[in-house]
């Protein structure tokens, strides 16, 4: 891969550009999803049907006058913390099989997920401890709390296909081989069990990871203000939700490529394929979405009990599962 | 679209991955600064609704002493006004306002007719 790729695989696709469209088109999907559950009408005046609704939202923000308090704010730590979540989540988006110039290794699964999902919820935590209240205190020890079960149910939701997929081939743990093979995985009697107890955990690691009901303890609306997010405002907010929707986009598309198989059994170049591709990342949105709205909101210790219950321990059993069929 | 499953050393890929991630910092960081509002306004902390010189001022404001004596120790007349007043009836609402205007316009006028005789 040389210098232009790489800058074309950063900056356009799918990269940066690919990923904030792909992000406000999430983010105006999941809102017109939950408003029709509510019986709402959901964005509707800017753009054609509202669609550009999440982009005017973001520039208004960015536009907007951002509220400090005196002594306590490192804004500029907040904003670095927020661009370099960002950052590496773009970056991250490389390791997929979107990626046309490929740069795929054996193990890079590890190096995926420490960039998509490591980093940008470290950076979130910094953002939110630099710009301190009572609030976000809350807030980010909370999510702190969610953490220390949601990332290991989705890191081994996510480890068990790809180690799987990816078994008895020439680079193990490689995304780009476990993506094209797993979907043996689900014609397979003997791996079907494993595969749906990985698709629970990850339903409720995803909704838990993206702090979305009923796991939105950290930002806890009502309760606890906005919980770690209380003390952003203006562009600083602006960054904190297209972190968000950011993390959402490359959240699903590593359920939709690493356990759904992403365009398989057909290729990217297919239009069969573009179109299966799609309509399985619309189906994770789907059903987060879904979930988001019918369930509300936990308190701290349910959501670690019912993390426990249904994320982490499928994910745990699918993993032991996983390793008898390896060596059995 | 086509696919080249080249094999990388994990440390390249790493190296690329972390190259990209410097790349996209700084093309957000750029963007980011060029688009920003240059407006900021900052606020004072408050402590349950007031601002912060409230636990600094050595005495009460006019204000709060005001309202401290109505509601701590006339309490009666201040309940009488809140249940004369806010009955919920318009009707109530009106007669108690108009009587207070009657006697307001009575005084307004002996205060003019004091004043004419006076000059």
């Amino acid at each position: 891969m040389d210098m232009l790729q790489l800058l074309f695989a950063t900056l356009i696709f799918p990269g940066f550009v690919f990923l904030v469209v792909l992000s406000f088109l999430t983010q105006y999907l999941i809102r017109k999803l939950s408003a029709r559950m509510q019986r709402r009408m959901g964005p509707k005046y800017a753009g054609p049907v509202g669609i550009l609704q999440p982009v005017y939202d973001f520039l208004k923000l960015l536009r907007a006058k951002e509220l400090l308090k005196t002594r306590y704010s490192m804004v500029r730590a907040a904003e670095i913390s927020l661009l370099l979540g960002s950052s590496s989540l773009i970056a991250s988006t490389l390791l997929l099989p979107l990626n046309i110039y490929s740069i795929g290794s054996p193990y890079d699964f590890l190096i995926f997920f420490y960039m998509a999902s490591i980093w940008p919820i470290l950076m979130i935590i910094f953002a939110s401890l630099s710009m301190p209240g009572p609030y976000t205190s809350v807030g980010v020890s909370r999510l702190l709390s969610i953490l220390t079960v949601s990332e290991p149910a989705f890191f081994t939701g996510l480890l068990v296909p790809v180690a799987l997929a990816s078994s008895n081939t020439k680079a193990p743990l490689m995304i780009s081989i476990a993506s094209a093979r797993v979907y043996e995985l689900w014609v397979n009697p003997l791996t079907l069990p494993i595969m749906i107890l990985v698709t629970i955990s990850l339903i409720v690691a995803f909704q838990s990871k993206l702090m979305l009901p009923p796991f939105n303890v950290p930002e806890a609306e009502q309760e606890i203000i906005a919980g770690h997010e209380t003390e952003f405002s203006g562009p600083l907010l602006a960054l904190a939700i297209l972190l968000h929707d950011m993390d959402t986009v490359v959240s699903a598309l590593a359920i939709v490529y690493l356990v759904l198989g992403g365009p398989a059994p057909f290729s990217h170049s297919s239009i069969e394929g573009v179109l299966l591709l799609t309509l399985k990342y619309l189906l994770v949105i789907a059903v987060a979405t879904y979930v988001k709205n019918v369930f509300g909101r936990y308190r701290i210790d349910q959501a670690l009990v019912a993390l426990l219950k249904y994320g982490l321990t499928p994910a745990i059993v699918a993993g032991i599962l996983g390793t008898i069929y390896l060596y059995f | 679209m086509t696919h080249s499953y080249s094999l990388y050393d994990p440390f390249e890929t790493t190296i690329l991955v972390f190259a990209s991630m410097f790349t996209s910092f700084l093309t957000l960081f750029l963007i980011y600064e060029l688009l920003k509002s240059k407006r900021v306004r900052e606020t004072k902390i408050y402590l349950s609704g007031e601002p912060e010189e409230i636990v600094r001022e050595p005495s009460p404001s006019v204000g709060n002493l005001y309202w401290g004596f109505i509601k701590r120790f006339a309490r009666s007349v201040f309940e009488t006004l809140i249940n004369k007043v806010q009955t919920g009836s318009l009707h109530e609402w009106f007669s108690f306002i108009s009587s207070w205007l009657g006697i307001l316009i009575i005084l307004a006028v002996l205060m003019s007719v004091l004043y004419l005789l006076a000059g």
